[in-house]
């Protein structure tokens, strides 16, 4: 620090402003990991659609600052981790240059098997006295099955990648073996330990700086100082009891409807969710492990109480969170948890639909209810490789009290990036006919809900003839076709409304004349057929009867809202539209 | 036809320099700006540094040089043209889609930008060109023609074309062009193939529509002010910056109003390079700091360092410009305390209205509040005694906050600047240790009306070693108008392989740049550039095949042959363990995108040379004033004026040097000289 500049006699666990400057130092470090991450990486999921994060976290493994690119459920991935490797490795085992890697939800602290966490410690003076941890989404595992964990890809409990400083290469290629594109994957690895390496050096810095007794006491200054911010936010939001339920529908659960539901108390500056009377665990893929639970509900009441609380574990601790063992948003082994975030988007709306008379001006109407995923995998014959691409496609954000929702975004626990078409056409052998929004997919309010989006993808080729769709029990068609999994929801509900606002529209899916229909999610696409996934609306806020006419007229000069639609929502309150 | 001269239009002050090519002399002066037609005062700046310098008339002027953010603030408060899009048939959302992200993680309050073609103005045409350049679904003419009527119906007055692809096959965006032009004679039509011919298609659509979104506001204000010019007797070819720090005439702009969009500070950089690079610092960090935000950026070996793009207010903007980093820390950022009990400053600011407490109008505590707390600022008045300051308005504001953290008065005002040089440190960062450059082997170059007052305690934190502030730190921008070269970029994206066989990739890459060249001669001629004059520098945007983020290698010049690319294979390896700590041999390696920069030279402004006048500054001591040091509390400290300090003079930290402009703060052990070109070298202390 400045010596000239400082006069505070404060300790430096008090002395706001240091602390105030070792935050910003903190928050400089990971978002520069999580940026190595994403340059040094191979595979588009990582370097197009930034599906990772990284974070720093103290000996103990509290969080002290996470990378804002993240999507908030990456979280879940990281809250256990450290302590999933100190339950199997003791502390005078661990030197420096060691790395530790880790996937499995229910060893390992993680949330879903592609989520691969390389965890590095940090050692000043000697001594342990942080971790650097970065998680990427290492879109692998296609094709898989979804009735248990052990079909959804590989199991990594906390085990030691690398070794002062060296890759055990027994592990690596374990791992590495059980993958499907095992170039990207390593390309991948060497990426995320290359952030790791940087947080290392960039820590020492700070340390050669400050000293280690200064880092340790200003970082847990930090941590209060958050639950200070959260605990004053909790305060202001009125006590009471709250609950809300809300219906969940997936394909892979086919006619199967669920009810979801949260009960949440407020009492003074802290908050408890009981989530009993959730549904036990189901044969499909949209389990949440615990850790998937928390950072869900942390995402959701740092987006009501106050989003700029930084993002570390003093945020966690006025939050008390119980759920049943063994249903659906805490569920145990060998549950399948690959789709969690289809479950976790809902626990956000109900999140939001609990408090909505509580904190009226922020929550907003149901936003698109998933995390639509599309997963394409087979053999690129023109390549001679296998390939697996994975895109999330957005949908409508909820309305808000003043404000329509957001058009066609990510909302709440994800937020990745698109890939480009013309790199996804490049890299894959598909072809994009349109990537839009939806016309009347908003939900009517005072405010609309947003869009959805519709996006076409078709398989390059052309369909090989008349006799096609004739399996000959050869498995031959099954080589030329193209695997597409499905993972929505919102199939068979639509996402509600506030104070009076209207649901917004349903997902679907549509197919080319002649392809073969999609069932519980899965599909084989032929070369020439097409399929186009349309994401929910999202729920609109307010009596469409108080919408401003200019609004009304605006959209339906876009084409956001048909004339028809908009006679029907909005009576005789739409100008224009009577012819 | 001996005066250059460069006017740089500012949000308060347009500042005029001049520099006489038969004296040497430089002349500087500033003029209150016109808002509202930023002509008048470029006009009036004119006249009076001619007044100044006596006996000249404009007919004497050789070269006129503009900076402008007329583009940029019709970008920032919407009042660009009424714009339609084409674009292939199924994208017409991809402007609003763009790469699907919320704009905020957890704040649901806030929005994307607005698009600047509103959804009816975006048209569809039946059309598809394949990732290999093949024609999958030819053009359809008829539907073309009819999205240009739907667009002359609706009165648009500027038409950006965005095509998958074109980047490879321009041929539709052409073909739609001509049909735009026919239909639409007079809007402005921007073609993506001809203002960003590079892949990656939202970011490319958002280039080109803001290119056609500011086209009619810049040509409109160009020709104006051209106009004018040629009124009062201007001969020269009026010249106007670009993002890349080089400067193109008024009718090149006009066309490509994209690459002028982040100009504004690109000129003070390049001045600061071409006085260090003099002065014997070529590697140095300048630190742009002025009422409302810090602009820093990284030079090295007096070349700024250039990026391809970064975002305007949430929008991509895809052109080659200097790599400058802004940060919401300024001379009127507020002071805060939050929930938690930090003290917080900036991103708000009280800008120039009201402003900082001690101005009068405003009441919160700002950065320059805390200045003159401690008397950092001159606590009476500034800018020569224009500006009265009213110092217990700011110890009260200060006090306000104070008193919520627990602090005394001048230990808080401490805290503010700690916190703003943290955050001005970090945007440091970003460019410097987040790009793999160590700031410590780097000189800090502080400009702009509050960079010299903080440049020292920024260093400390960065643990720099020497600052130099030059001459005229208020009116930098327009020096650089008289330091920088008439530049133009030129592009190909064409994705390939360039590890393998050498000759032949050779051939491939050299080809490629053979086709640039040509352009660029072609643009030469029409800038009327002597060959002599002529230069170009050439760079390969590399990265290993797989990888999504190319890095930019310089290639030398010369023939392209098998050795060069052996040596342009070797730079990438290189730049690649420096950015990330690794390099992978043996792996594919690919040129994604290869450039080339044409730089047309011009007579260059030099500052003066004086002869060294002895290490004594008593000459310029005014007298002394208490300045309040940590731990130290108020001590009288000297006080000197720039403009009596003389080339090697001398003088030991804590001290205080006051010009019209700015004040620089000397810590204790630092210590100062001045070179010979009148820059403050300062030897930062322990």
């Amino acid at each position: 620090m400045n010596d000239t500049a400082t006069a505070s006699p404060a300790s430096p666990a008090t002395d706001p402003v240091l602390v105030e400057v070792m935050g910003a130092a903190l928050s400089s470090l990971v978002e520069e990991m999580g940026e190595t991450l994403v340059r040094a990486a191979y595979s588009s999921n990582i370097k197009e659609r930034r599906d990772c994060t990284a974070g720093l976290f103290d000996a103990e493994g509290h969080m002290l600052a996470q990378a804002e690119q993240a999507s908030p459920i990456h979280l879940g991935s990281l809250i256990g981790v450290v302590a999933a490797v100190l339950e199997r490795f003791p502390v005078e085992d661990i030197r420096p240059g060691d790395t530790f890697l880790s996937n499995d939800p229910y060893s390992g602290g993680g949330s879903h098997l592609p989520d691969m966490v390389l965890v590095t410690p940090v050692f000043a003076d000697g001594r342990l006295t942080a971790w650097a941890a970065n998680l990427a989404h290492h879109a692998d595992f296609g094709d898989r099955g979804h009735a248990h964990i052990f079909q959804e890809g590989i199991r990594i409990p906390p085990v030691r990648f690398a070794r002062e400083g060296e890759i055990v290469d027994d592990v690596f290629q374990l791992v590495l073996t059980n993958c499907q594109v095992p170039a990207e994957r390593r390309a991948d690895f060497r990426a995320q330990l290359a952030a790791n390496r940087l947080a290392v050096a960039r820590y020492g810095e700070l340390v050669a700086r400050h000293g280690r007794e200064t880092m340790l006491a200003t970082a847990a200054a930090l941590l209060d100082y958050t639950e200070r911010r959260t605990r004053a936010a909790i305060a202001d939001v009125p006590d009471g009891t709250y609950e809300f339920t809300d219906r969940f529908d997936c394909p892979e659960l086919e006619e199967t409807e669920l009810e979801l539901r949260v009960r949440i108390t407020v009492a003074g500056d802290e908050l408890h969710f009981d989530f009993a009377g959730n549904p036990g665990q189901v044969r499909a893929s949209v389990n949440m492990v615990r850790t998937a639970l928390h950072a869900t509900v942390y995402y959701a009441v740092k987006t009501l109480v106050d989003p700029d609380i930084p993002s570390n574990a003093g945020l966690h601790r006025p939050i008390r969170i119980d759920a049943p063992l063994g249903t659906i948003v805490n569920c145990q082994e060998p549950a399948a948890v690959n789709g969690r975030t289809e479950t976790c988007q809902r626990v956000v709306d109900l999140v939001h639909g609990a408090l909505a008379p509580a904190v009226p001006g922020r929550v907003t109407a149901a936003a698109n209810g998933a995390n639509t995923g599309v997963h394409f995998s087979g053999y690129d014959r023109a390549k001679g490789r296998y390939f697996v691409y994975l895109e999330t496609i957005g949908g409508g954000s909820g309305a808000r009290a003043g404000k329509d929702g957001l058009d066609g975004v990510q909302v709440h626990v994800t937020n990745t990036s698109n890939l480009p078409v013309e790199a996804l056409e490049t890299e894959y052998p598909l072809v994009v006919e349109a990537y839009e929004l939806v016309p009347d997919s908003g939900g009517p309010g005072r405010t609309r809900g947003g869009m959805g989006i519709r996006r076409t993808v078709r398989v390059e080729g052309t369909s090989p003839g008349a006799d096609d769709g004739k399996a000959d029990g050869t498995g031959a068609e099954e080589d030329e076709g193209v695997q597409f999994w499905l993972d929505t929801s919102r199939l068979r509900s639509r996402p509600w409304g506030l104070f009076g606002g209207l649901p917004g529209s349903s997902a679907r899916v549509e197919l080319s004349e002649g392809a073969r229909p999609v069932v519980r999610g899965h599909t084989v696409l032929r070369p020439g057929d097409r399929v186009s996934v349309v994401t929910a609306g999202a729920g609109g806020y307010g009596d469409p009867a108080e919408r401003e006419p200019d609004r009304i007229a605006q959209d339906v000069r876009e084409g956001v809202t048909s004339p028809d639609e908009a006679r029907r929502a909005y009576g005789t309150h739409a100008p224009g539209t009577d012819g | 036809m001996t005066l250059r001269i460069g006017v740089d239009t500012g949000g308060t002050f347009t500042d005029v320099v001049a520099f006489d090519e038969e004296t040497g002399a430089l002349h500087v002066r500033k003029v209150s700006s016109t808002p509202d037609d930023p002509g008048l005062a470029i006009v009036e700046g004119l006249e009076r540094i001619l007044e100044q310098i006596g006996g000249r008339t404009p007919a004497d002027v050789g070269y006129f040089a503009h900076g402008t953010t007329v583009g940029t603030n019709a970008l920032l408060t919407r009042r660009g043209a009424r714009t339609g899009v084409v674009t292939t048939r199924g994208f017409r959302d991809l402007l609003e889609l763009g790469r699907g992200r919320r704009p905020r993680l957890y704040d649901l309050q806030a929005d994307k930008p607005a698009p600047f073609a509103p959804r009816d103005l975006r048209l569809e045409v039946t059309e598809r060109v394949r990732h290999d350049g093949s024609i999958e679904t030819p053009l359809d003419e008829d539907e073309a023609r009819a999205a240009a009527r739907t667009l002359r119906e609706a009165g648009v007055e500027a038409v950006a074309v965005c095509l998958l692809y074109s980047f490879l096959r321009p041929e539709h965006e052409q073909r739609i062009g001509e049909i735009l032009a026919e239909e639409l004679p007079g809007a402005h039509i921007s073609l993506s193939s001809r203002v960003l011919p590079e892949f990656r298609e939202y970011e490319r659509l958002s280039t080109v529509v803001t290119n056609a979104y500011v086209g009619p506001v810049v040509a409109e204000y160009l020709a104006k002010l051209r106009q004018r010019l040629a009124e009062r007797g201007l001969r020269a070819v009026p010249h106007v910056t670009q993002s890349n720090g080089g400067i193109i005439p008024f009718e090149a702009a006009e066309e490509l109003p994209v690459r002028m969009v982040l100009s504004g500070p690109s000129t003070g950089v390049v001045g600061a390079a071409a006085i260090c690079a003099a002065a014997g610092h070529p590697d140095i960090i300048t630190f742009d700091m002025g009422g409302t935000s810090s602009d820093v950026s990284l030079v090295q070996g007096g070349v700024p360092k250039v990026t391809t793009g970064m975002e305007l207010d949430g929008r991509p903007v895809r052109t080659p410009m200097l790599d400058i980093h802004t940060v919401g820390a300024g001379g009127g950022s507020l002071a805060r305390v939050d929930a938690g009990g930090h003290l917080k400053v900036g991103p708000a600011s009280a800008g120039a209205d009201p402003g900082p407490a001690c101005y009068g109008k405003g009441s919160e505590a700002t950065v320059t509040d805390a200045d003159v707390v401690l008397h950092t600022l001159n606590p009476a008045y500034l800018l020569d005694g224009r500006m009265p300051v009213d110092e217990q308005a700011s110890r009260a504001a200060v006090a306000r906050i104070a008193e919520r953290v627990g602090l005394g008065v001048e230990e808080c005002a401490h805290g503010i600047l700690r916190v703003v040089t943290a955050n001005m440190a970090r945007a440091i960062r970003v460019i410097s240790v987040q790009r793999g450059y160590d700031p410590r082997d780097y000189t800090l170059v502080p400009f702009g009306g509050a960079g010299p007052l903080h440049a020292s305690q920024l260093a400390r934190e960065l643990g720099m070693r020497t600052v130099l502030v030059p001459p005229t730190p208020g009116a930098q921008s327009a020096l650089g108008l008289l330091m920088t070269d008439v530049r133009a970029d030129f592009s190909r994206t064409r994705i390939q392989r360039v590890d393998g066989e050498r000759a032949a990739t050779a051939a491939r890459l050299g080809a490629l740049w053979a086709e640039l060249e040509q352009e660029a001669d072609a643009w030469f001629d029409a800038e009327r550039i002597p060959e002599a004059d002529r230069a170009s520098e050439r760079t390969a945007e590399l990265r290993y095949a797989g990888q999504n983020y190319e890095i930019p290698v310089p290639v030398p010049g010369g023939p392209l042959d098998a050795a060069a690319l052996d040596t342009l294979l070797e730079t990438f390896a290189a730049e690649h363990r420096r950015l990330y700590g690794y390099d992978a041999p043996g792996e594919p390696v690919e040129a994604v995108t290869v450039r080339l920069q044409a730089v047309g030279s011009v007579p260059q402004a030099r500052l003066p040379r004086q002869e060294a006048a002895g290490e004594d500054a008593s000459a310029s001591l005014t007298g002394t004033r208490e300045m309040h040091l940590a731990g130290e509390g108020f001590v009288p400290v000297p006080v000197h004026r720039r403009d009596a300090l003389r080339p090697g003079n001398r003088v030991t930290g804590p001290a205080v040097i006051e010009q019209m402009d700015t004040t620089t703060v000397l810590l204790p052990g630092d210590e100062l000289t001045v070179d010979a070109h009148s820059n403050l070298v300062i030897t930062v202390g322990d």
